[in-house]
């Protein structure tokens, strides 16, 4: 059975119709990307998965679930978690404490005015064992905000791994970075895929990202679906590749 | 780590020898006791600003309403039901908490410069009540007579009316309790998600906190600690005045969290303190004190914007 | 009655179309700077004084065109020194400090003319009533009511079909595209600051000559102002106008049959509007998150 089941999807702002009858079905475990050109509407039909805003028409069902008109609050609740294009953390506080909001709320103690020593330690297991996965252990008490690049971008994956999701959504995890990044970061990717057995399904521009991950390739143009396959039929499709040389031209 | 810890003992040691030492320290230099109680006071309304603004970042700017319910609804009681100093504290508290809280339900999904300006807006309604209905608050010249009582605590009776320095503790307690009860929540898991909401709203939805709530949730508490602040004013000065609910009365208390320092827990206090000293100067010495007041705010937003904590910090680090 | 009531209406108009005007000012401000201008009832003060100064030697027509914008140059004065420092930072800054400058307008006002009223002179033929039995209705009120029609009218098509309004109003939509398309932003938000400052001095002028001039007045058209941009819905200047007039007639009408509660009916018709349509009359969704 499938995770996640996108039907139908259309979304549109005025008369701009920026995803268009998109279709899309992701198994447990799998690890699917989302290619596209520039303005294919990739973002746009994440933000419909992850409920930044309702479609216009269609369904998203999410782990048995129609969750179409759930808030972003419910569908984290119920497992999805994501990470942005443009890095989405807590600048001012510590990488330990960004980990820890996320590691209390999963709990369930985001209401509490105090939690136990016991509870203190499970979270406290939970904030290690993420920063350890994650490779951040060593700088858990640095601000996040003055981190390199790559190191925030890890900081907020790890965010998004305390809340244990079903679904891991992330936008573009190599964007802004350079190859030695680009390169760690592909690497937690695969790590938590192949060992740690996470659904993951990530928008991606670099190509080598992308074939050296993907399962499943899906992809975007003009805010329609324009193919879907394995990393060797999107490598030898002819469509995807009139859509990018197109564009290139 | 333990560096850090055993400097902020330090300083919490001192800040509360500070504050148990004042009716010593503050005449010798200048000062007299009831400033200091008029400097706890506005510092806990400030702190209770600074609850939503500095560890949420919400911009609040019609907190007056509620320090101003607080203070009335304190008064009445003593005025009209009952002669007890702490049925005065809890009638103001909750006045002004519940009004705030029904008010903030209906706003919270406002952000920005548009929740500034609701609050605003909304603030001055109970001006406006305060103001107009003088049959039970005494319209513009506020609500009087009536007076703070003695407290009897079953084995001994404290004159906090007539005593300056009495009273001086007794508010130094109150104080106390609310600043305890602030800095566990801010301590607390619940706290945390302010301070996540205050650094990345998107991110902390993302994370599964309903944003929404709890903003409702902080600015509720810091409607009641505001009311109970507003209560003690009243009792400060056995007066409640319109004045107390006015929006400018709100730019004084957001000015003295600035001034201090946004970020800390203890800056208000410190901004309140050079607030009231500076005003009860100017206006001993100028009629155009209220120019000087402007500048002031002029001069923190140019040059002190992260607060004198701010500034003295940065200083310390580098 | 039927005299009263229509009084009272009339006077509402009028009291609505000074609302619309700070409001608008207001509110061009707010939606392209994001800065909420608490001394905009300031400059209408000093709108309002600098007429009264240069009236003798002007006449009231002089004052009329001169003093707004003297009061604009002004405000673009204080823009450029105090406000522009302030843009991408926290919006409570620029409130704060805007906040401070109310206080020291005020209070500079009154060191500089005197905490009395000042009576402005109006020309003669603008003072009489036109007819006996409307008595209220006096050449200055229709006069006043005109200028403000023409200059609201001005303002809109300003921004309509002008290269300036159609990057306000593009720039309110999206500061970043305007930006990227090569527009300046800084001196786009200065010019429309001035704008803004310019209707607060014209204002002023105007209320001079109806009400007389007083320091503390400009405190009191602010929030009236703040409530018809919250009621019209922020980021739609036609639910500004629409919320300006709609607050002072409610307030007209107040005055006939409770006249204490002519100044509450406005926060009351603020909270009924809040309550059944959050984002205001005409509020865009976008704006209010």
């Amino acid at each position: 059975m499938s995770l996640l089941e996108v039907r139908n999807a259309t979304k549109s702002f005025g008369s701009l119709v920026a995803v268009r009858d998109v279709s899309l079905s992701v198994r447990q475990g799998e690890l699917r990307a989302i290619i596209g050109p520039n303005g294919a509407g990739k973002t746009t039909f994440f933000n419909l998965i992850s409920g930044f805003f309702p479609p216009t028409s269609g369904t998203v069902t999410f782990d048995g679930k129609d969750v179409t008109a759930l808030s972003v609050t419910k569908r984290v609740q119920l497992g999805m978690a994501r990470t942005f294009q443009i890095t989405e953390i807590f600048p001012e506080l510590t990488v330990h404490e960004n980990v820890r909001i996320g590691a209390e709320v999963a709990a369930g103690y985001r209401l509490r005015p105090w939690i136990s020593r016991t509870e203190a330690e499970k979270v406290e297991r939970t904030i290690e064992e993420t920063l350890a996965l994650i490779g951040l252990s060593a700088k858990a008490n640095r601000l996040v905000g003055e981190l390199a690049h790559g190191d925030q971008r890890a900081a907020e994956i790890a965010m998004a791994l305390t809340l244990r999701p079903k679904l891991l959504l992330l936008d573009e995890p190599t964007a802004g970075m350079g190859d030695q990044e680009t390169y760690e970061i592909t690497q937690l990717i695969r790590r938590l895929h192949r060992d740690s057995n996470f659904t993951i399904v990530l928008i991606e521009h670099d190509m080598r990202v992308v074939f050296h991950l993907a399962d499943h390739i899906t992809v975007l143009d003009q805010g329609k679906l324009l193919a879907e396959g394995t990393p060797q039929e999107i490598g030898a499709n002819e469509a995807v590749q009139a859509a990018y040389l197109g564009k290139a031209a | 780590m333990s560096g850090e810890q055993a400097r902020k003992l330090t300083v919490l040691v001192a800040i509360w020898a500070l504050l148990l030492l004042a009716p010593y320290w503050m005449p010798p230099l200048g000062g007299y006791t009831a400033l200091g109680t008029r400097v706890l006071v506005l510092g806990l309304a400030a702190m209770s600003v600074n609850f939503l603004l500095g560890f949420t970042g919400v911009l609040s700017f019609g907190h007056a309403a509620w320090f101003g319910l607080g203070a009335y609804g304190c008064g009445l009681m003593l005025k009209f039901i009952a002669l007890s100093t702490p049925l005065g504290l809890i009638a103001g508290t909750v006045l002004g908490g519940v009004m705030g809280g029904l008010l903030g339900a209906l706003i919270v999904r406002r952000r920005g410069v548009y929740f500034a300006m609701v609050t605003i807006a909304f603030g001055q309604v109970f001006y406006y009540i305060a103001f107009q209905w003088s049959s039970l608050t005494g319209g513009d010249d506020g609500l009087r007579p009536f007076s703070r009582q003695p407290l009897h605590l079953g084995f001994a009776t404290v004159d906090i009316l007539s005593d300056a320095t009495a009273f001086y503790y007794f508010v130094l307690f109150c104080f106390a309790l609310a600043v305890a009860i602030m800095g566990f929540i801010l301590r607390s898991p619940f706290g945390r998600t302010m301070l996540a909401i205050r650094e990345n709203e998107r991110r902390a939805r993302f994370l599964g906190i309903p944003v929404e709530r709890h903003i409702w949730i902080a600015f509720t508490l810091s409607c009641f600690f505001m009311a109970y602040a507003g209560s003690l004013y009243a009792l400060v000065n056995n007066f409640a005045d319109p004045r107390g609910l006015h929006y400018s009365q709100s730019g004084d208390f957001v000015i003295m969290a600035v001034m201090g320092g946004m970020r800390s827990f203890w800056g208000p206090l410190l901004g309140a303190a050079v607030f009231v000293v500076l005003q009860d100067y100017l206006s001993s010495v100028t009629i155009n004190w209220m120019s000087f007041v402007g500048l002031l705010f002029v001069l923190v937003v140019l040059f002190f914007p992260r607060g004198l904590l701010g500034v003295i910090r940065r200083k310390s680090e580098a | 009655m039927t005299q009263l009531l229509l009084f009272n209406v009339t006077n509402g108009l009028i009291i609505g179309a000074f609302y619309v005007l700070m409001a608008l000012g207001l509110s061009l401000i707010l939606n392209l700077s994001n800065v909420i201008n608490f001394a905009h009832g300031g400059f209408l003060v000093i709108g309002g004084y600098i007429a009264y100064t240069i009236t003798p030697y002007v006449g009231f027509w002089g004052a009329l065109l001169i003093a707004p914008p003297l009061t604009a140059v002004i405000g673009l004065a204080v823009e450029r020194v105090l406000i522009r420092p302030l843009y991408g930072r926290d919006p409570l800054y620029s409130l704060l400090l805007t906040f401070g400058l109310a206080f020291i307008i005020e209070d500079g006002t009154r060191f500089i003319w005197g905490a009395q009223g000042k009576p402005v002179t109006i020309p003669a033929f603008l003072a009489q009533p036109l007819s006996y039995e409307f008595f209220f209705i006096t050449g200055y009120r229709l006069f006043m009511v005109a200028v403000v029609l023409f200059t609201v009218a001005l303002l809109f098509l300003l921004l309509r079909y002008t290269r300036l309004g159609i990057r306000i109003r593009a720039g309110t939509l999206d500061l970043e595209t305007v930006s990227a398309l090569g527009v300046n932003v800084r001196a786009l938000r200065s010019l429309n600051f001035a704008v803004g400052i310019y209707l607060a001095g014209l204002s002023g002028v105007l209320a001079a000559g109806q009400l007389g001039l007083e320091p503390t007045m400009g405190a009191g058209v602010l929030m009236p102002s703040f409530i018809a941009i919250i009621v019209g819905g922020v980021g739609s200047l036609t639910g500004t106008l629409l919320g300006g007039l709609l607050i002072g007639v409610a307030s007209g009408l107040a005055a006939v049959f409770l006249p204490a509660a002519s100044e509450a009916i406005m926060y009351v018709l603020m909270a009924v509007v809040l309550l059944i349509r959050p984002r205001g009359l005409l509020g865009e969704e976008g704006m209010m998150t």
